[in-house]
């Protein structure tokens, strides 16, 4: 599973970071959400999948 | 494919049919959705479908938030108040919006936030110690109005203890009906409020800087292409972080202690399992939604979502409604303490979300912690609880007095915790991080 955060549609609503800490980071500027590597370990694609879920403005995308 | 088929429905978010309806109302109006018009305010559409709401947020090309009467703009307000100045950035467009929210942004993202954390806990225990030996608080009066306020106060670099300069008219204009009596000393009390921040501005323009670090010195030192922020623009910022400041994170503690105290179960569930915490804030955000929606004007002829339209057509993004969308909650009248995903609008939606989220969330969950730790047999007086008349702006209460077994004191005086905290955000080292760029 690959995920990216798509800049344009992040507004920082963070609950991204509540689903999977571990995956998506915060940026100390305005709390928008990042990831460091688009590889998601097999362990957490079930959490990553529930951030995607999530996101109030569709901005993770999942790929395989 | 569009419909110009408009259904129109009796609707006004201000009245007391909503206050008394809401949130069961959304279930009448979403099989006439997801965006209705009423001919209340000069006629205008309210979106209340959750898939819709997040389409016109994303467009802020064709759905505008500025308040320019010669453009026909009305703002973010439905109705649009006549006289006042824009509401800060809430009320321009990109790329106007983004020279403020760049300024506040590094003091109110997660990081940033975290720093406030033991303030908020050293002043929720103040406010608890000052009437844990009576065994009766008003959760409103003494503690939800409070502790938010200091705070703002603390992150605009004002005195801690100006508070109370604020406090009153700042919740006072967002509950006082403009046809009522009493609307006359509210709007004196707001206009010595906005003079007091032009004054607050001037002396330290005048000074070559605020006298403390802060939102306020921020928005001073900053420069847009080497030229000063506009001065409507700082004071209009700065009467935004103060209504959205003060009044909301208060109403979402007030209505989540009144909610827990009427379903016991939960309130035991969530006091044992501190980790639910984090999924409940986000649920009581959604369900209760303090700010229950925004006004938009449409820029020119679209078509989205299927629907249409017109240029000039007044929006109003009903946040409250949306997050009773049963397209897009499983039993949406229901509080579920542990619902996740919970992709709710309650912080709106797109480049306008609450830029004080963080800040919202922290304080609520330290008040609301605090509270069932130190007061974990409280009862709500339901003869005293007082809602807001009109809860079409914010979804809020005025009182909430409830009893409870005394307990003790466990810390230092109210007045000696701001004396103390005054001193620690005076040093460099509190902000550090906040000039990043």
């Amino acid at each position: 599973m690959k995920v990216r955060v798509d800049p344009e549609l992040c507004q920082g609503h963070t609950l991204c970071a509540l689903a999977a800490p571990g995956v998506f980071r915060l940026s100390d500027e305005d709390g928008h959400s990042y990831v460091d590597s688009a590889e998601v370990p097999p362990d957490l694609e079930a959490s990553v999948a529930r951030a995607a879920a999530t996101c109030p403005e569709g901005a993770i995308l999942i790929s395989d | 494919m569009s419909t110009d088929a408009r259904v129109t429905v009796d609707f006004d978010q201000h009245a007391p049919a909503y206050r008394a309806g809401y949130p069961e109302l959304a279930d009448d109006l979403r099989d006439r959705g997801p965006v209705v018009w009423s001919e209340h305010h000069g006629g205008y559409w309210v979106v209340t479908g959750r898939d819709l709401l997040g389409e016109i947020a994303k467009h802020p090309d064709l759905f505008s938030n500025d308040r320019d009467p010669e453009k026909g703009y009305g703002g973010v307000a439905v109705p649009s108040p006549k006289g006042a100045g824009r509401g800060g950035f809430l009320e321009m467009d990109p790329p106007e919006h983004m020279d403020y929210r760049r300024v506040l942004n590094p003091f109110l993202s997660p990081g940033a936030v975290a720093r406030w954390q033991p303030l908020v806990t050293d002043l929720a225990d103040a406010c608890l110690d000052a009437v844990i030996e009576s065994g009766r608080i008003d959760f409103v009066d003494d503690l939800a109005n409070i502790v938010p306020a200091v705070l703002t106060m603390g992150l605009l670099g004002l005195p801690l203890s100006d508070w109370v300069v604020y406090c009153e008219p700042a919740h006072a204009m967002v509950y006082t009906r403009p046809d009522s009596p009493e609307f006359a000393e509210t709007f004196r009390m707001i206009i010595r409020m906005v003079e007091g921040i032009a004054a607050t501005v001037a002396e330290a323009t005048r000074a070559g800087g605020a006298p403390r670090p802060g939102i306020i010195k921020a928005l001073l030192d900053a420069r847009d292409a080497g030229a000063p922020l506009d001065q409507d623009g700082i004071e209009g910022t700065l009467l935004l972080v103060i209504g959205g400041g003060f009044d909301t994170t208060t109403a979402l503690t007030a209505h989540s202690l009144e909610w827990l105290d009427r379903h016991g179960e939960q309130r035991r569930r969530l006091a044992s399992e501190p980790e639910l915490l984090d999924t409940a804030t986000e649920e009581m955000v959604r369900y209760f939604t303090p700010a229950q929606g925004g006004g938009r004007t449409v820029i020119r002829d679209c078509v989205v979502g299927g629907h249409a339209f017109r240029a000039g057509d007044r929006v109003w993004l009903a946040y409250g409604l949306a997050n009773h969308d049963p397209g897009a909650f499983d039993h949406h009248a229901e509080i579920q303490l542990d619902r996740f995903p919970n992709r709710h609008a309650g912080f709106g939606l797109g480049i306008h979300r609450c830029i004080g989220s963080n800040l919202a969330r922290m304080t609520f969950k330290t008040m609301l912690g605090r509270v069932l730790a130190r007061m974990p047999d409280y009862h709500v007086d339901a003869g005293g609880i007082a809602r807001y008349d009109d809860i079409g702006t914010i979804n809020g209460y005025r009182h909430l007095p409830a009893h409870f077994t005394p307990g003790w004191r466990i810390g230092p005086s109210f007045d000696e915790v701001i004396g103390r905290w005054q001193e620690e955000v005076g040093r460099d080292a509190f902000w550090a991080g906040v000039d990043a760029d």
